[in-house]
């Protein structure tokens, strides 16, 4: 039967949903980050109310900027670019109306809770587990929708901005279901699976690949089609996009571990993240010059179209901020820098430059086109890029000022290097109070900048009909040829992929097996090397039509996807599972919490205090003559979530315990500058005066009990016993000391957490060797 | 003497082995990206303009 020619209509529909929707997230994230930035030199802006301070702001922030800004946008950019590069329709309107809504609602949850202190405690994971389990199975409908419409195109060939897309999805989900694995102990509270050096391990190789996989895969999608198309020519070269995307995709999940660099980490652990994220340059690189070698020819362009404008100096960003990373990944570097404000710097060049001028160079290129209207003015969108830039600009100038000032302050040591040239913290927090304001300056430009967009998209769209693209295409365009196709027995029986198997078969016996089955791995390791490069030379076609076939056959691409982005999570976890327990920890070992300083560690948590404290004291001599001794790896390992902390605006609190007394502490959260003048800390005066939710306690000892932490068998008569003798004895210490407060208000059970800091038992050499 | 100390030694080669099957890996797709044939390549960046875009204003007004 001939082939017939149908009209095809995009939905775009949902297109321009989520492009509004990130259009309004963006400018609520933003504003959220311009008023935590003007906290941080201006205390007062804290207001003392607990939902609106820093710490339960800032994950409101970046959570609001990453799932809701980049990831609405980033839908609006897949579903738009998908369905023309493989010329079919979503293939369901209901999935695609679920996916917007679903994704809309975990937002507002996401706005409601964090303020309210209902927090995960893990950088950009806090959302609580009903929310999260809400994201796995709106992701799943995204997915499904997705794909289906893969299954329907009528364009054989995976244009490589699909192929992120898939990597996208794929490693996403297993990125955000393995992070966020919890045991719930009520509806708004939970534990996470993994703590301590294996909670801090996960949490960075999902918090990298967070910005690998969510910030950049899917916005380098969004780069391959709608650069070439506003350029008005294809990309520079389909080869190195080729590599980009492989090479991107495989190297990128290793690279987690650079967040933990001189940390208690095990060393093999950061070499393998430290040498990852430096090969991460060459992808990152190919990727930068091919998006701004596809502007050849048309940088005339840049004169009257800002859409272009916004791509180039985007792809730029894209471009300097991965060749910062790696750079901050170098040990040396990352002991200057790591803690400080140059992270913030480096982590908004990338989210300000790169996500923010792709989303506004894409949407300024799709408003007229979904509208079918003219931009309302050029010339409000030009003074938008110019605002944008000179504020990102300004604030990754302030950012590196600070972060490099506050690094080489923190860092810097006399009488050589037995005493610290500035010992007292609080020296730092006032040198760099002048590039908080200019940071403050730079991203309110930059806000400011975003409303132009909205007053702009507003004036376009008021009043204009909304259009759906449609073309006309033959119904069996999409049919692949039967010698085309690749079965998923055909894709692990192909020559490459069952000599890769093979090889990292042979690799494990060689590396984990006793003697025979060591040197049997080896030889066997070396044969599957000679007989792989034989076959290749004597049937080299069957290994170019493998490659063909993957080319158009979604399934066998996705599962070597699954492989690649796998593997080097895999291959950092598992040993880091099996081996970093309790029980085989050497040195020192932490002392479980009791159930009072449990609850103060919840407050904690709940508070966002690793936000602004981390509780990891690295192997470098600065940090050793500040804080005290460095911190082993076993003595937060009953740490449900770890607390190691990313960022120190205050000092770090490993080994605060008993180092002040009680009322000090109390004085510190009921007002800090009373303590210690010059700290930029908010108040905390509801600490004073709330009662601690001891109620739960009994639920939150039998999860610990789960994980893993040695809690006796207390019965719930018993933990609340234990609770009112704590909190009576540091509720009298303070009375003696002039301050008055109940034995259960929230202040009492924070003050046991904190004494308790740094506190561990000596592990004997010999206990340890025996196991 | 210390159990973590000693696994890390074999550990280690984690990441030569995990370095070596990058590069593996790496050096296989440049080859094959590098055989890919003329018109697949230009069957596949040309792609995005299978389907035609209408234009908007600031695509072909030179003088704003």
């Amino acid at each position: 039967m001939p082939a017939r020619k149908i009209t095809v209509e995009f939905n775009d529909k949902v297109v321009r949903q989520f492009l509004l929707a990130s259009v309004i997230w963006g400018a609520v994230g933003m504003l959220v980050g311009v008023l935590i930035a003007a906290q941080l030199r201006y205390w007062q802006l804290n207001f003392d109310l607990p939902w609106l301070t820093f710490g339960r702001l800032r994950p409101l922030h970046t959570n609001a900027l990453i799932f809701a800004f980049v990831g609405n946008m980033m839908f609006a950019g897949v579903y738009y670019s998908t369905q023309r590069l493989v010329k079919a329709r979503l293939a369901s309107d209901f999935l695609s109306q679920l996916h917007f809504w679903g994704w809309q609602a975990i937002i507002v949850a996401a706005a409601i809770t964090l303020p309210l202190g209902f927090s995960r405690g893990k950088e950009y994971a806090e959302l609580i587990w009903p929310i999260n389990i809400a994201v796995a199975l709106i992701w799943v409908v995204f997915a499904v929708n997705f794909f289906w419409t893969l299954a329907r195109r009528r364009e054989p060939t995976l244009y490589v901005g699909i192929w992120f897309y898939i990597a996208t999805i794929i490693t996403v989900a297993m990125l955000y279901i393995v992070n966020h694995l919890s045991i719930p102990t009520g509806l708004l509270h939970s534990y996470p699976l993994f703590g301590g050096v294996q909670g801090a391990l996960v949490q960075w190789w999902y918090g990298h690949n967070a910005v690998a996989f969510f910030l950049t895969t899917p916005i380098l999608g969004i780069m391959y089609y709608f650069v070439p198309k506003a350029a008005e020519r294809p990309v520079y070269s389909y080869r190195l996009s080729v590599i980009h995307f492989w090479s991107l995709v495989f190297v990128y999940i290793w690279a987690g571990p650079h967040h933990l660099l001189n940390t208690a980490l095990p060393d093999w652990l950061q070499t393998l993240g430290m040498t990852f994220s430096l090969m991460l340059w060459a992808p990152s690189w190919a990727g930068m010059l091919n998006g701004l070698l596809t502007i050849r020819g048309a940088w005339d362009k840049l004169r009257t179209d800002p859409v272009l404008k916004f791509f180039a100096v985007a792809v730029t960003f894209y471009g300097m901020s991965t060749f910062e990373g790696p750079l901050l990944s170098i040990k040396a570097v990352s002991a200057l820098a790591h803690y400080t404000d140059w992270i913030v710097g480096h982590v908004h060049s990338g989210t300000l430059g790169w996500n923010g001028f792709m989303a506004a160079g894409m949407i300024y290129w799709l408003l007229p086109r979904l509208w079918n209207r003219p931009l309302h003015s050029l010339a409000l969108a030009n003074l938008h890029f110019w605002l944008g830039l000179v504020g990102i600009l300004l604030y990754t100038a302030a950012m590196w000022t600070s972060g490099i000032t506050q690094g080489v302050m923190l860092n810097a040591t006399a009488e050589g290097g037995t005493v610290l040239a500035y010992s007292n913290f609080i020296e730092t927090v006032t040198t760099i109070r002048p590039m908080m304001l200019m940071r403050l300056i730079g991203g309110g430009l930059y806000l400011v900048g975003w409303f132009l967009l909205i007053y702009n998209l507003w004036k376009t769209v008021a009043g204009a009909q909304a259009v759906n693209g449609s073309i006309e295409v033959f119904d069996d365009a999409g049919e692949i040829r039967a010698d085309e196709k690749l079965s998923l027995v055909g894709t692990f029986l192909s020559p490459p992929v069952a000599f890769s198997i093979l090889a990292v078969g042979f690799s494990c016996a060689w590396m984990f097996g006793n003697d025979f089955l060591s040197i049997a791995g080896l030889v066997a390791l070396m044969l599957c090397v000679v007989a792989a490069y034989a076959h290749f030379e004597s049937r080299g076609k069957k290994w170019a039509s493998w490659w063909d076939r993957l080319l158009v056959n979604t399934a066998p691409f996705t599962i070597l996807v699954v492989i690649a982005v796998a593997a080097g999570g895999l291959v950092q976890i598992i040993p880091t599972v099996l081996v970093h327990r309790a029980a085989n920890v050497e040195d020192r070992r932490q002392i479980p919490y009791t159930p009072l300083e449990l609850a103060g560690r919840d407050l904690y948590v709940s508070e966002g205090c690793h936000n602004c404290h981390s509780q990891m004291i690295r192997t470098l001599v600065p940090d050793v003559l500040r804080y005290g001794d460095y911190s082993r790896l076993g003595e937060s390992i009953y740490d449900y979530p770890f607390q190691w902390g990313s960022k120190r605006t205050g000092p770090d609190l490993a080994r605060v315990g008993q180092k002040y007394p009680n009322i000090w502490h109390y004085r510190h959260m009921e007002n800090p500058r009373s303590v210690s003048a010059g700290s930029t800390m908010p108040n905390y005066p509801w600490l004073l005066t709330k009662a601690t939710d001891t109620a739960a306690l009994p639920g939150k000892i039998s999860a610990q009990r789960m994980l893993g932490v040695p809690y006796p068998a207390w019965s719930p008569a018993e933990v609340f016993a234990d609770v009112d003798a704590q909190a009576k004895a540091i509720a009298d210490d303070l009375r003696a000391a002039g301050a008055a407060v109940a034995p259960d208000r929230q202040i009492v059970a924070l003050i046991a957490y904190l004494q308790k800091l740094g506190k561990f038992e000596t592990v004997a050499p010999a206990k340890a060797a025996a196991r | 003497m210390f159990r973590r100390l000693i696994f890390e030694d074999s550990a280690a080669l984690f990441t030569l082995v995990a370095f070596i099957t990058a590069v593996s890996i790496f050096v296989s797709i440049s080859w094959r990206a590098i055989r890919m044939k003329r018109p697949q390549l230009a069957h596949s960046e040309q792609l995005p303009f299978a389907i035609p875009t209408p234009a908007a204003r600031h695509d072909t007004d030179t003088t704003a």
